[in-house]
């Protein structure tokens, strides 16, 4: 390592210049891409249980199949970012099996449960989305090699779950009644959840390491803008009801609620005219969400058993 | 990774006439559920041919490091 100086990195990455292995990072660089890709491995792994918990609801063996393709998927993702993570030297068996629950770095939205197939179907939607608002971006931008070579395969995969969410989202709310009711409650709640996905306004966050170093290229209130600007004017088609909406003179899209702003996670239930502060917000993403112990422990429960079978 | 696994660098092509491209990376402990990982995991497309190798099988020619970014302390697994 030390082959350039912070200084030295951050320029050359911004020119273009693509790090192929360790002995092109600093320590720096190093240390930032090891926090994406443990919050990008970690979120991709903890979809597969929020995911899991719906797909028992789905409405036939066709919608099972691709609801557990997704899911297939979601595991596969985890596995790239993880592999990369190995590569740099981190250890994905204390990752994925030694760690406290309370420090996976998935985002709240993933230690929610997700009970029906019109949850599930919307979580594609707007999750799915965010998901590819974040990794779309850092494909494009980030100038770690194998990661940008890795990301191919992803983007490919969550095209396919967003347009699952939103084909879906579709039918039920074309369906009416009962099943466009579903909808709007499952927007009502993930939507909020899909704003703050993003983490903090950037007036909140002057320094930001992934920029310096081009690990990613939008900054948080870029990428919420875009995530907006996708999920409110799919909203408005559908005729299902978000606290947004998009300004005819700017097309940008404003909330209409002081975000951030409190949530109930017992009661699945946003008090839009509670605003709270970062720290706030940042307490309740540490005190984590109600399925938080129980994902991580879906996806630790069998590893054992198994084990002891191979050595007996 | 698990005791006894190595790692399988992942390589295919879409058809005929392509070329192999390097699309990623499983962890199994032999070939046979290296072969069944890789299939399953880098589903994205309908390959052609896919073929796995162990990563330790490849040697630098002209650079220094080792390629996919061998981490030293992976080293010792493969
Ligand atoms: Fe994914
Ligand atoms: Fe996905």
């Amino acid at each position: 390592m030390a082959r350039f100086t912070d200084d030295e990195l951050m320029r050359k990455v911004q020119e273009g210049f693509i790090v192929e292995s360790e002995a092109d990072m600093t320590e720096t660089y190093k240390k930032a891409l090891i926090t994406q890709l443990t919050v990008q491995g970690d979120t991709e792994l903890m979809s597969a249980p929020a995911y899991y918990m719906a797909t028992k609801d789905a409405p036939s063996t066709n919608t099972m199949v691709s609801a557990t393709a997704i899911i297939q998927d979601e595991m596969g993702h985890a596995n790239i970012a993880y592999r990369l993570l190995e590569d740099l030297g981190v250890d994905r068996d204390e990752l994925l099996y030694e760690r406290p629950p309370q420090k996976f770095k998935n985002p709240y939205g993933f230690d929610q449960p997700l009970v029906n197939w019109a949850e599930l179907v919307t979580a594609n939607g707007l999750y799915d989305r965010a998901g590819i608002t974040l990794l779309g971006d850092v494909h494009r931008h980030t100038s770690y090699g194998p990661l940008k070579r890795g990301l191919v395969k992803v983007g490919m995969e969550e095209n396919f779950h967003l347009r699952h969410g939103e084909v879906w989202m579709r039918r039920l709310c074309e369906a009416g009644g009962e099943a466009r009711d579903m909808v709007q409650a499952a927007v009502d709640w993930m939507f909020p959840m899909g704003v703050e996905w993003f983490g903090m306004p950037d007036e909140k966050k002057h320094h930001n390491a992934q920029l310096d170093f081009k690990l990613k290229g939008m900054t948080n209130d870029q990428l919420r803008q875009t995530w907006l600007k996708a999920v409110v004017p799919l909203c408005d088609e559908l005729s299902i009801e978000v606290p947004a909406h998009v300004n005819p003179d700017t097309e940008a899209v404003e909330l209409e609620f002081e975000f951030p702003v409190q949530y109930d996670p017992d009661a699945k239930h946003w008090l839009l005219d509670e605003p709270i502060t970062w720290d706030q917000v940042w307490d309740r993403w540490r005190a984590r969400g109600p399925m938080n112990e129980q994902f991580v422990e879906w996806m630790r429960v069998s590893r054992y058993s198994v084990e002891g079978l191979l050595e007996a | 990774m698990a005791d006894g696994d190595r790692l399988w660098e992942v390589f295919a092509r879409r058809k005929r006439a392509d070329h192999f491209e390097h699309i990623g990376c499983v962890e199994a402990p032999n070939p046979d559920l290296g072969r069944v990982y890789a299939w399953q995991t880098y589903d994205e497309a309908k390959w052609f041919e896919m073929i796995v190798a162990p990563r330790d099988a490849f040697h630098p020619v002209n650079r220094a490091e080792q390629p996919f970014t061998l981490h030293p302390s992976a080293e010792a697994l493969t």
